[in-house]
């Protein structure tokens, strides 16, 4: 069926655009998004049961961006009256003037930016989804998830608990200027299993996920993720460390993805060209990775858990080809960026939620597929690991230094996995290095989309990355 | 007359029919400014409320207490709410965990923790302490973000709590470069607290410029195999979050957490001994509050003494599983138990830790990793700035030696030894 945009949204669009209508009078670019989404987070254990009706991104509210002199400005808020819109224009004048009086009292200066394209949009994007979040047999599914864990503590040994958790959101947004119109809903879910277990000591614990634009019928794809779940557990029990050093590796689908977002993704948001704090920019048309590398960014190259029509600037989703056989073709980039830098806007512009500000962020990052199977890069390597499980990375634009902390890795000698482990892994270097090391690719890819994405340290947004096993050279402490 | 809308859901959470109910209504006030150099990007204000109401029911007759809640968005009509309460309380019925009283109503110390919380002189003197670093063209600011606002909460419960309080709460990101003729690096850093204060941030984001402009001469770190690593920055608050976590409640009834009362924190140690404070107020922290989130007033506690584990800490839940009767959620952390003057732990060959992209300690097993943006490697008298590769290892065994200083510094809402050391760190290089 098709998602079902929002009553609430419905009501209020009228007031909204009578908003806009209002401001308009006052400034040169006026655009309004107001948000309701709705959804659960259900999760059972052996020790504890919850149930809310917040996820990450449930919200509802509004926030206008208004232009005037150069400047771009932003109110948010929550309380909104739709017959008398008046009165939020009245407010937000209020405090965004108090704030333009602070600066000209500091003395600060304007970084001018030129004005939006408003041009004629109308879209209607409602995606089609199984069962929505709210019509969830919740009961069912705690007993569902209650047997999850349970099955997940027979399965395996010295097991001290198995979380099984379930989110799903119905996202709802509007999108308004004075000639745009644009309204989309969708639903996305994730499902994750966490067990933890103690031998001899030491404890170790891992998760596995599943995820998809769809409903919370996503369920019923957790079954065979605590059997893997338990699987790993066992590895890392008899994980021993790495020898620091500087390896022949082959990163699963998972670590490729990491790869794709933190090593390479980051560093081509333009709005860190904006303010030359990324390398990418420098490295236009240029080799960044061997012949086999391409890798694809937008909200269009996959239906995953960021899979929408427009983002939160009014900008269709895109399909940006990012490097193309090794050669750097561009970036991605939100509304703003693209004015400065000349440049168009790929459908990039995300927001934690309506009260936080706009940046150049990821959606789905991919690598394109090869032609290799997994045991022919296998038996291409004399020693060296299979990287398994991201746990965390961190951007570094500004260097293209990459962090990843990978869960375990499946030494390999002669071709042939060993089975010694190694765990956990920090795996360090420099992106070109890292992508001009890329000699075999297999002709399989997965898209992971149970992950949330920071900027820096905060501005926390969905996204999904992937692509195939990756055979590259890479640095591991 | 429209009623308010705390007003109407207290009315409908009084008749619904739970047995118990608690109610938080948030109010923030936000001004954001974002600048590239020091010219102003865009600015933003926010004005939101968020109300989250939890309900609870009890089960066969009151061995379990089953809960679930959510948010009641501010614009909800009365049909709304009620149908999202209706939702809340048919699926608490389902939720079977152990019996537990909510809590009641406490008196708490609340002499000087109210903050001034005014949003614009906050944002102003931020304004003002940026305008007031000190730059030239080999160190100068590339951007940055400030963040300023009032928070009031109001908490309510069926069991007589209504408690109302206000703090502030900013938080600046900024970016530093550092450059000669060859290159130009960047440092980043994050600086939160209550309001702003003007000389500490100014000597912060100078301190990143001086990082950046070591880190601008570093050499790839080198393979040092084995070593003593020394933790300055603020990361090092990092290697104390994994000690709180072993001693909150929630850890401990969930089992990732099997720290015992009255028994040593690390074992064989045969360094420093650890004191783990919670603290009810420390200056200009963002976590200030004279109650935690479920309105139970907060105080100074021990957590660890000396080394060895004096108290839990954490939600009420948790805490009564543990048969905890005086507990709270803590918001402000301190470490103490160093003996050693800073220059004694910089002894023999050593690495100091100064920045890391992102340095992490899994609380759960205790691995702790992180790739190196700036050390400084200690031999043979020289002292010389590095960058690149990583250091990790498990700190439940590096902890047995760990050292720390006297002396000790704040970052917003921990205050830490300004260094720790740990020997037989793996340091992985990248030359």
């Amino acid at each position: 069926m098709k998602t079902p945009f929002s009553a609430y949204l419905e009501g209020i669009a009228p007031g909204a655009k009578r908003l806009v209508k209002c401001l308009k009078e006052r400034y040169e670019y006026v655009s309004i998004l107001c948000t309701d989404s709705v959804g659960f987070r259900a999760m059972a254990s052996q020790r504890q049961v919850s149930v809310t009706g917040e996820t990450m991104t449930t919200e509802r509210g509004c926030v206008v961006r208004v232009y005037r002199d150069g400047l771009y400005s932003e109110y948010a808020f929550d309380r909104f009256d739709p017959s008398r819109p008046e009165e939020t224009a009245r407010e937000l004048c209020e405090v965004l003037d108090r704030q333009l009086a602070l600066l000209k009292r500091s003395g600060t200066a304007i970084y001018p930016t030129g004005l939006m394209e408003d041009g004629p949009a109308e879209v209607r994007a409602f995606f089609e989804t199984g069962t929505l979040p709210e019509e969830c047999d919740i009961p069912a599914l705690i007993g569902r998830l209650t047997a999850l864990s349970g099955l997940g503590m027979k399965e395996g040994r010295d097991m001290v608990d198995v979380r099984a958790t379930l989110q799903s959101t119905h996202i709802s947004k509007m999108f308004l200027t004075e000639n745009r119109d644009m309204r989309q809903s969708y639903v996305y879910s994730e499902g994750t299993i966490v067990p933890l277990a103690v031998r001899d000591g030491k404890t170790v614990h891992t998760y596995a996920g599943v995820s998809g634009r769809c409903g919370p019928e996503l369920a019923d794809q957790m079954e065979e993720k605590v059997f893997e779940s338990v699987r790993t557990l066992e590895d890392l029990l008899k994980a021993e460390s790495v020898e620091p050093g500087e390896y022949d590796v082959i990163t699963s689908p998972e670590v490729t993805g990491l790869i794709a977002h933190e090593a390479f993704g980051h560093g081509v948001e333009m709005d860190m060209f904006v303010k030359n704090r990324a390398l990418g920019r420098e490295h236009i048309g240029k080799r960044v990775g061997s012949d086999l590398v391409t890798m694809h960014e937008g909200a269009l190259c996959a239906q995953s858990v960021t899979g929408y029509a427009f983002d939160d600037e009014g900008t269709p989703a895109g399909d940006v080809t990012e490097i193309d056989h090794g050669i750097l073709k561009t970036g991605i980039c939100d509304a703003l960026s693209a004015l400065r830098l000349g440049t168009k806007p790929t459908g990039n512009g995300k927001r934690e939620n309506f009260e936080h500000k706009v940046y150049t962020r990821m959606t789905n990052t991919l690598f394109d597929s090869g032609t290799s199977t997994l045991e022919e890069m296998i038996a291409s390597i004399r020693h060296g690991y299979y990287l398994v499980g991201m746990e965390s990375g961190m951007e570094d634009p500004k260097h293209w230094g990459i962090q990843c902390i990978v869960e375990r890795g499946y030494e390999i000698r002669d071709g042939k996995l060993t089975g010694k482990v190694v765990a956990p892994l920090v795996m360090t270097g420099y992106v070109p290095d890292l992508l001009g090391s890329v000699s075999m690719l297999s002709s399989d890819r997965e898209v992971f989309g149970t992950g949330g994405c920071g900027k820096g340290y905060k501005e926390w947004v969905k996204v999904a990355d992937g692509g195939p096993c990756l055979k590259c050279r890479a640095r591991l402490g | 007359m429209r009623m308010d809308i705390l007003d109407t859901v207290l009315r409908q959470v009084r008749e619904i029919g739970a047995d118990d109910w608690e109610i938080t209504d948030t109010l923030e006030d936000g001004w954001e400014f974002y600048f590239i150099r020091h010219a102003l990007d865009q600015n933003r204000a926010k004005k939101v409320r968020h109300l989250r109401v939890t309900l609870y029911k009890k089960i066969d007759g009151g061995a379990f207490l089953g809960s679930a809640g959510g948010e009641i968005p501010v614009t909800s009509t009365p049909g709304e709410s009620q149908k999202l309460l209706r939702t809340f309380l048919s699926r608490a019925e389902y939720v079977r965990n152990p019996y537990y009283d909510l809590n009641g109503p406490r008196e708490a110390q609340t002499d000087g923790i109210a903050a001034e919380a005014d949003v614009e002189k906050t944002a102003e003197d931020f304004l003002r302490a940026m305008e007031s670093v000190r730059e030239d063209e080999n160190a100068f600011v590339n951007s940055y973000e400030i963040f300023t606002s009032r928070v009031e909460k109001r908490f309510v419960n069926s069991r007589g709590i209504d408690v109302r309080y206000a703090y502030p709460s900013s938080m600046l990101e900024t970016v530093v470069n550092a450059r000669n003729r060859e290159r130009e690096i960047e440092m980043y850093r994050m600086i939160k607290g209550g309001s702003c204060d003007g000389e500490e941030v100014r000597r912060c984001v100078e301190e990143s410029m001086a990082a950046g402009l070591d880190r601008l001469g570093a050499r790839p770190t080198p393979a040092l195999g084995r070593c003593p690593v020394i933790f300055t920055g603020e990361d090092a608050a990092e290697l104390f979050n994994y000690f709180a976590f072993l001693l909150n409640a929630g850890s401990r009834y969930r089992g990732t957490s099997r720290q015992e009362l009255g028994k040593d924190v690390v074992e064989g140690a045969q360094g420093d001994r650890i004191t783990l404070r919670g603290l009810g107020y420390l200056p200009n922290s963002s976590g200030n509050r004279a109650f935690d989130p479920e309105g139970a007033p907060v105080r100074d506690i021990d957590l660890i003494r000396e080394g060895r584990a004096v108290s839990y800490w954490g939600s009420r839940a948790f805490s009564r599983y543990l048969g905890l009767e005086d507990s709270f959620i803590i918001s402000n952390f301190g470490v103490s138990g160093g003996t050693a003057r800073r220059e004694e732990l910089f002894e023999g060959t050593c690495l100091e830790a100064a920045a890391f992209s992102d340095f992490q300690v899994d609380p759960v097993t205790g691995d702790m990793a992180g790739e190196i943006r700036l050390g400084y490697l200690y031999r043979n008298g020289e002292r010389i700035p590095v960058t690149g590769g990583s250091v990790s290892g498990n700190l439940r065994k590096l902890a047995a030696h760990m050292r720390m200083t006297k002396e000790e510094r704040q970052y917003d809402s921990v205050r830490i030894p300004c260094c720790t050391r740990l020997e037989d760190v793996t340091v992985a290089g990248c030359e």
